[in-house]
């Protein structure tokens, strides 16, 4: 006994090492799991004030280029405002019984908002990215909402706390996002492959959509997530996956992971019911 | 009481700069260095076994709530702090002063940079394999790993030889 007791404190070391190396792979399969816990993560209050204070000086040095991004964008949307204008008086004098947007606003169909918010860290390095943003759950933002910048789909919120939350970005193994050709209503499943942060894969496209290199990619509006519709990129490259019913496409995001500073967070105010009505679906069936 | 002052400036100093620094630092958007791990490296090498790991322990744990990777760095810290005394045993297997903190004075420079490569080396490799179980691509991570085995060894060379100048003008 008392020699036992004598390994046992000699080999204490031991112990030590393998006590918390089992505690760091717990720690590793737990966060596996979809929602990873707010305390060890940049989510915390204290640990995002640290994080933010690196965002607060890099927002700064940037803030030219974004200023130019932004006003080409405000450009591009002006355009499109006074094409819609033009389309809606055509139709208006074409026809004198017009009724596409009778019976109700078109705010009643358009169930989503956004919540502008700020970039505090952002990793683009590792296989797992995450974005942490400075809103949080008391400015109205809850899991499984859906991300974009003033380029495109940035990702989905994972985690939120009382003043922080944490994205997914597309960079993350884990993220699947359902996209779509434009033009086209069949859909695929996007995912990155941890390669280049410029380029991500879209499976599962049937073989008979037809598009070429250059076609744009946006959200299916499936999810409830992201309404239809997105920016997401361009098509690279496609090949035809290995069962051959199903064509692997490379797609270069429009989204420049490397320096966003602000994005924009979509609140859609149907999503939980969407999700109801599905599930119940589901149990039905 | 020395000692544990200096250590704690290394471990706040180190986790700032890599946080706010070296995170950023994306070479051929493959590589970026971890300096934060110096911390271990300099510990002294007085320190028992179970103070060195458990400190490895809080120093990855901390690294991994700063940059969302619950357990990743910790599991390698761990692993390399353990490891440490054993590296520096089979290097300086002659006599090693009582109480002395690993520099290119106390241990000739080439037997320091074999122990930081050691180092580094059990590090990264732990540090990436564990990572890339979540996605497993042999050529991708082997290249990752060795560059930045190489870039991690390279700054904290550099870091040293900053170290050591200060510390001659201070003599």
């Amino acid at each position: 006994m008392r020699r036992l007791l004598d390994f046992l404190i000699a080999k204490r070391h031991w112990f030590l090492f393998l006590l918390l190396e089992l505690l760091s792979f717990v720690l590793i399969y737990r966060s596996n799991a979809y929602q990873q816990s707010v305390m060890l993560s940049t989510a915390n209050v204290m640990t995002a004030n640290i994080v933010s204070l690196a965002g607060s000086v890099t927002s700064y040095i940037n803030l030219r280029d974004r200023n130019r991004a932004l006003i080409e964008r405000n450009g591009q949307l002006e355009i499109e405002l006074l094409r819609m204008q033009r389309r809606i008086e055509m139709m208006a004098a074409d026809t004198t019984s017009f009724h596409g947007f009778a019976g109700g606003s078109p705010e009643d169909h358009f169930p989503y908002d956004v919540i502008i918010s700020k970039v505090v860290n952002n990793s683009v390095t590792y296989l797992s990215n995450y974005i942490t943003i400075d809103k949080g759950r008391n400015d109205g933002i809850s899991p499984d909402m859906g991300v974009v910048s003033e380029n495109g789909v940035v990702g989905i919120v994972s985690t939120v706390s009382d003043h922080y939350s944490v994205v997914m970005p597309l960079l993350n193994p884990k993220s699947r996002l359902s996209c779509k050709v434009l033009g086209s209503s069949y859909f695929g499943s996007m995912s990155w492959d941890g390669r280049s942060t410029q380029y991500a894969k879209l499976d599962e496209l049937p073989r008979h959509v037809e598009f070429k290199e250059g076609d744009t990619i946006v959200t299916s509006g499936f999810s409830a997530i992201f309404p239809e519709g997105i920016m997401v990129g361009y098509v690279s490259s496609f090949e035809r996956q290995r069962d051959d019913n199903f064509y692997s496409l490379t797609v270069r995001l429009t989204t420049d992971f490397h320096r966003l500073s602000s994005v924009m967070v979509i609140r859609n105010f149907r999503q939980s019911e969407q999700i109801q009505v599905e599930q119940e679906a589901r149990s039905n069936g | 009481m020395v000692n544990i002052v200096r250590s704690l400036l290394y471990f706040v100093l180190l986790v700032l700069v890599q946080i706010l620094i070296l995170n950023n630092i994306h070479f051929l958007r493959l590589v970026t260095p971890l300096l934060y791990i110096y911390f271990i490296i300099k510990l002294p090498t007085g320190y028992s076994s179970v103070r060195v790991t458990c400190l490895s322990f809080l120093l990855g744990l901390v690294m991994d709530m700063l940059s969302n990777t619950p357990g990743m760095h910790a599991a390698a810290c761990t692993l390399a702090g353990f490891a440490r005394p054993y590296i520096i045993n089979v290097l300086m297997r002659e006599n090693l002063p009582e109480n002395t903190i690993p520099s290119f004075r106390t241990f000739g420079y080439g037997n320091f940079v074999r122990f930081a490569l050691l180092f580094v080396i059990l590090h990264h490799v732990a540090l990436f394999v564990i990572e890339s179980l979540t996605l497993f691509d042999p050529l991708f991570l082997a290249i990752r790993i060795l560059g930045s085995i190489a870039m991690t060894t390279a700054f904290i060379c550099v870091a040293e030889s900053f170290n050591r100048r200060t510390r001659k003008n201070e003599d």
